[in-house]
């Protein structure tokens, strides 16, 4: 499991993972400017946001949130790595929700009304995604037999074939993870405003481009848990993730923002019944064939 | 040193300290206490070196002699709760008391009596008397301070402290008879005697809602006593032995099915399961190291333990499922209730709650792995909910108010503390620590069940939700110029800072633990493992975790963060932006309002108590409890 | 350090994030300003985007006369910036007063408070009038981060 072989695949793609989350980025600005009727900003604007703010002066409001704001770094990062040596999809998932712990503590840790108010909306994104993705990955347990990502990629056929509703299921705790609307509640991503930037409001310079290259890192994880769906063509998988993509886009255009109450209310009731219904299409599956 | 000797020493030397500690001298108690704790620490120590107990040498007949003396001393206890029963004229407790009397004598009459050791240790057995003594002395040592401040804090004239020790003392001796008993008649004794130490602990201040908890408390746990009586009877009835080691040997029945269906009862009440889980958040008006001590880390753990220990005997039965689906929806339904709380003492007691529905879900669940995984979760919840509980008490008498919403800034005033206090609740939510591993394993083993994963998978969220926000809330900065007011006196270090040291070892030292502990009880009653050990991590055909690399990356890099930040500058001066009217006055963070007016910063949580809410969903999810306990004792036939 | 250095300057030209507040304007050099991030003229195709944060912001865009009440919420608002950061006042009342220069209760323009790197005039300024502004910011602003010390994150 651990050979440096592996080791060194994964060392490459934690160095590669923020370049290319960042240009994903930047793709996502323009197109979404595009079918908004405008130019847009260059590509790689995502980078030249990144970089200006880590040339800021330093001026933090407290330790914790220096602290807070490393760990959130260190555990997105690692999450990813453990994802790129194959190891255990839950584990991968309890090592990602250590940042995002971190992130709301660091938030809630300063006397900043729209901190606080962004932190507690991050805990009920987080009380949203979290029991579907762990659902997602007992789903590909139910399929594939193992939650070993290396076994899952074993699995000769596209998990997505008999997964199709888990896979709709894995698109809501996306589009939270992505700060994408309707759920966009804890950032107000996009400059919307509503609480200025909700938990990221009191970061600034140098931790905000952190949290920004961890995000980039975290887009990447869920990418690729996303990309597990369809993991036996190459060429299959990269137009699989565009349409997902794509959709998730069009998406953000198109919907308003919801309130946390609609969206714990909405993403459980029908991200359970699609789960139900998944798993009941899977052992009728088993039982007639 | 024999194992007989040691077992003696275990229940010998608190005992011993108990009836020393009556004499009413602060440092004679204190000394006293002291000696206890280590005497009683030493001999769980050495007892558990010293490795399982072999039964086949005829030495082994050493304790058989006091059967007798047992009984005698079981219902003269008995006798004396009914005396109070009736003191306290409580029609339940006379009822209950009365028909466990009249049960206990006929299986006294029936019952014949065999050869078997009444004591009998596997490393199951050894490592919770490890917890009751070490931990349990910690407390008892954490106990001394808090006392002093207690008394001190309501003004009393003469002390109580030496009934309090007593029985806390004493309490730890019955616990470690409890866990090394063999026969069922003698757990009985000393369940009976944690119940009864419960109840006189529950209700030491004496004040209104104290008595009535603690007779709450005791109704509670002799309804599970009657059970445990109904369980022995339906044995004896049934001619078979009452030694668990003879019993773990047998076929499975319905009968034998519904004796251990009984005894799972019992176990419920003790571990303040749904719908029994009242009597716990009742219990919280107890001093702190009551509720640290007995209500989180060893008593209630005494009712899981016998559940646990039971499993191989019903495994794969319809009855475990329901088991499982009992201990899956405690779980979620008391992390429900836990967010809803605002009161920091009720919040760690549905927390407890709902670890032990996890511990009862693994014995449900019965793989090798979910029962590897519930001995796991004992020893690191009792270790975790045990410091939690010390530094909730700590903080209670320095910030004088158990609610949470009165932490804010608590980092301020008592930076070490509250580092403290964060450091205990990650240590129950977050990898790498072994409460995560637990739950990971669990979540895992019992992935091919659909109900019980949805109810596991919810559970956890909700907890990382409340865990989250309290966390949050203690590290928050309230104050431009912190003062920092902390002093924390000898006896909280002694304690509190050894339990934290030692949280922190056992989730790093987890392989070790399982390889001496997990694996040899594994392999004594399901004959195969679950997890083989590489690199430092577990690791399955479906899953691996790798704790030490794990450990290695958050070890290096939190060390790295904190020696960053103490070399960078020590005064950040920025303010909350609140849209340019930021403003500092009376040394509170806020802004200027409307017409010049101050208003400092405020914050508030999510409690959603009108839809979550303690009175508004007990009724229901009791209601589903007991019903699902009905169908789930009418599955055994 | 140094490879990273010209990267850090070139991403600070590329995406100045912008702070708008009203002083108390009429509206009209608000709504100016608005109209520059529609599609019509479209800035952010320069990295700009509307952050109402102090924190994340370089520009500063003032509009409005200043006057006693707002100018400590403009000071408080100019002290949360970051360095390197860039002043810009938009029209004719956040320059000087504007009409209301004599008014007992308006101080003046912007410059009475914070120091004003860029001053576009006009009641209201066109928006191309204001892009201008904003590239003459720029370059100012290529200028202060040269002159800054580099801070890293550590």
């Amino acid at each position: 499991m651990f050979s440096l072989g592996k080791i060194i695949i994964a060392l490459i793609v934690i160095v590669l993972a923020p370049l290319l989350g960042g240009l994903i980025a930047g793709l996502d600005r323009k197109l979404t400017a595009r079918l908004q009727g405008r130019y847009g900003p260059p590509i790689f604007q995502p980078f030249y946001d990144v970089l200006k703010l880590l040339g800021k002066k330093n001026h933090p409001m407290n330790k914790t949130q220096v602290f807070c704001v490393w760990i959130y770094f260190i555990a997105a990062v690692t999450s990813l790595f453990l994802f790129a040596l194959q190891s255990d999809l839950l584990m991968i998932f309890f090592v990602m929700t250590i940042g995002a712990i971190f992130l709301v503590i660091g938030a809630k840790s300063t006397p900043s009304p729209f901190s606080q108010v962004g932190a507690q909306r991050e805990l009920v994104q987080m009380l949203t995604y979290e029991p579907l993705l762990i659902l997602v990955f007992v789903s590909i347990y139910f399929v594939t037999g193992s939650f070993n990502i290396a076994d899952i990629l074993k699995y000769p056929k596209p998990i997505f074939l008999t997964l199709p509703l888990i896979y709709l299921v894995l698109g809501f705790a996306l589009t939270i993870k992505l700060r994408k609307s309707p759920f966009d509640i804890s950032t107000s991503h996009h400059g919307h405003q509503e609480i200025v930037k909700g938990l990221l409001t009191e970061y600034s310079g140098p931790y905000l481009a952190m949290i920004e290259i961890a995000h980039w890192y975290e887009i990447m994880l869920i990418l690729a848990i996303c990309g597990l769906f369809w993991h036996t063509n190459l060429a299959a998988l990269l137009i699989f993730l565009l349409i997902t993509y794509l959709a998730e886009i069009f998406i953000d255009n198109l919907v308003a923002r919801s309130t946390w109450r609609w969206m714990l209310a909405y993403v459980w009731g029908v991200g359970i019944s699609l789960v139900f219904f998944n798993i009941l299409f899977l052992y009728a599956y088993r039982f007639v064939s | 040193m024999d194992w007989k000797t040691l077992v003696l020493c275990t229940m010998a030397i608190p005992i011993g300290g108990a009836i020393l500690s009556l004499l009413d001298v602060k440092a004679w108690r204190r000394l006293v206490v002291i000696l206890t704790s280590i005497g009683i620490s030493a001999s769980a120590i050495l007892l558990y070196l010293n490795g399982s107990f072999n039964l086949s040498s005829s030495q082994d007949l050493f304790f058989t002699k006091y059967n007798g003396l047992i009984s005698v001393l079981d219902f003269l206890l008995l006798g004396y709760i009914l005396y109070l029963g009736f003191k306290f004229k409580h029609v339940l407790i006379q009822i209950l008391t009365g028909l466990q009397i009249l049960l206990l004598a006929l299986v006294e009459v029936l019952h014949v009596p065999t050869q078997t050791s009444p004591f009998f240790a596997d490393k199951l057995s050894l490592m919770m008397v490890l917890i009751v003594s070490i931990l349990g002395s910690l407390i008892a040592i954490y106990g001394l301070h808090y006392m002093d401040v207690h008394e001190e804090h309501l003004h009393l004239e003469k002390s109580k402290q030496s009934k309090f020790f007593f029985f806390l003392l004493l309490f730890l001796g019955a616990m470690n008879g409890l866990v090394l008993s063999n026969n069922l008649l003698w757990m009985y004794f000393f369940w009976e005697i944690t119940t009864l130490c419960s109840f006189i602990l529950i209700g030491h201040d004496q004040t209104e809602i104290a008595i009535k908890n603690s007779q709450q408390a005791l109704w509670m746990n002799l309804l599970g006593g009657v059970a445990f009586v109904l369980g022995m009877l339906v044995l004896t009835l049934k001619h078979l032995p009452l030694e668990l080691t003879s019993l773990l040997t047998l076929p499975i029945s319905p009968l034998l099915l519904l004796a251990l269906a009984f005894l799972c009862i019992a176990g419920f009440t003790k571990s303040a399961q749904l719908p029994f889980q009242s009597w716990l958040t009742g219990a919280m008006v107890a001093p702190t190291p009551v509720s640290a001590l007995l209500h989180s880390s060893t008593m209630v753990n005494a009712g899981v333990y016998l559940i646990l220990r039971l499993a191989p005997l019903y495994h794969k039965t319809l009855f475990a499922h329901y088991l499982a689906f009992i201990g899956a929806f405690t779980l979620i339904a008391t992390s429900v209730l836990a967010l809803s709380e605002k009161n920091g003492k009720k919040i760690l007691a549905y927390s407890t709650i709902g670890n032990l529905g996890m511990i009862i879900a693994c014995a449900g669940i019965g793989s090798p792995a979910a029962i590897g995984a519930g001995i796991l979760l004992i020893l690191f919840h009792a270790v975790s909910k045990g410091l939690l509980f010390m530094l909730m008490g700590y903080v209670e008498q320095l910030i004088g108010s158990r609610m949470i919403e009165d932490m804010r800034g608590l980092y301020d005033r008592y930076p070490l503390t509250s580092v403290l206090m964060a450091f205990g609740m990650i240590t129950m939510f977050l990898p790498p620590f072994g409460a995560l591993l637990s739950k990971w394993m669990i979540i895992e083993s019992s992935a091919h069940n659909p109900i019980i994963i949805i109810l596991l998978a919810l559970g956890s969220a909700f907890t990382m939700v409340f865990w989250g926000k309290w966390i949050g809330i203690i590290l928050g900065r309230t104050e431009p110029n912190p003062s920092k007011q902390e002093h924390n006196p000898m006896l909280i270090k002694a304690s509190i800072y050894s339990t934290a040291f030692l949280a922190l070892i056992l989730s790093v030292a987890i392989i070790p633990i399982y390889t001496s502990i997990v694996l040899p009880t594994l392999k004594l009653y399901y004959h195969q493992t679950s997890y083989t050990l590489l690199f430092g991590s577990f690791k399955n055909e479906i899953g691996m975790f790798p704790v030490y690399p794990l450990f290695l990356v958050f070890g290096l890099g939190i060390i790295w963060t904190l020696a960053k930040l103490r070399t960078s500058s020590t005064k950040p001066s920025s303010l909350p932006y609140m849209a340019g009217l930021e403003a500092i006055q009376e040394d509170k963070f806020g802004f200027v309002g409307p017409i010049g007016k101050f208003v400092p910063f405020t914050a508030g949580n999510l409690y959603l108590q009108d839809y979550i809410g303690e009175t508004k969903i007990t009724f229901g999810i009791n209601t589903i409890a007991i019903g699902t306990i009905i169908v789930a004792l009418a599955s055994v036939f | 350090m140094k490879f990273l250095e010209k990267f850090i300057k070139q991403g600070s030209l590329k995406s100045p994030w912008l702070l708008h507040f009203d002083c108390g304007s009429c509206n009209g050099c608000d709504i100016e300003i608005l109209a520059c991030l529609t599609p019509l003229y479209d800035v952010e195709r320069f990295g700009i985007i509307n952050t109402g944060n102090p924190k994340h912001a370089d520009l500063l865009m003032v509009t409005g006369g200043i006057n006693y009440r707002n100018m400590h919420a403009l000071k408080n608002l100019y002290e949360q910036m970051l360095d390197p950061k860039i002043v810009m006042a938009i029209g004719a009342c956040a320059n000087s007063g504007g009409v209301f220069k004599d008014a007992y209760n308006i101080l003046g323009g912007a410059d009475k408070v914070i120091p004003v790197d860029v001053y576009v005039p006009g009641c209201p300024p066109k928006p191309e009038a204001i892009i201008d502004g904003v590239v003459e910011a720029l370059g100012l602003l290529e200028q202060k981060t040269k002159s800054m010390e580099l801070s890293h994150a550590r």
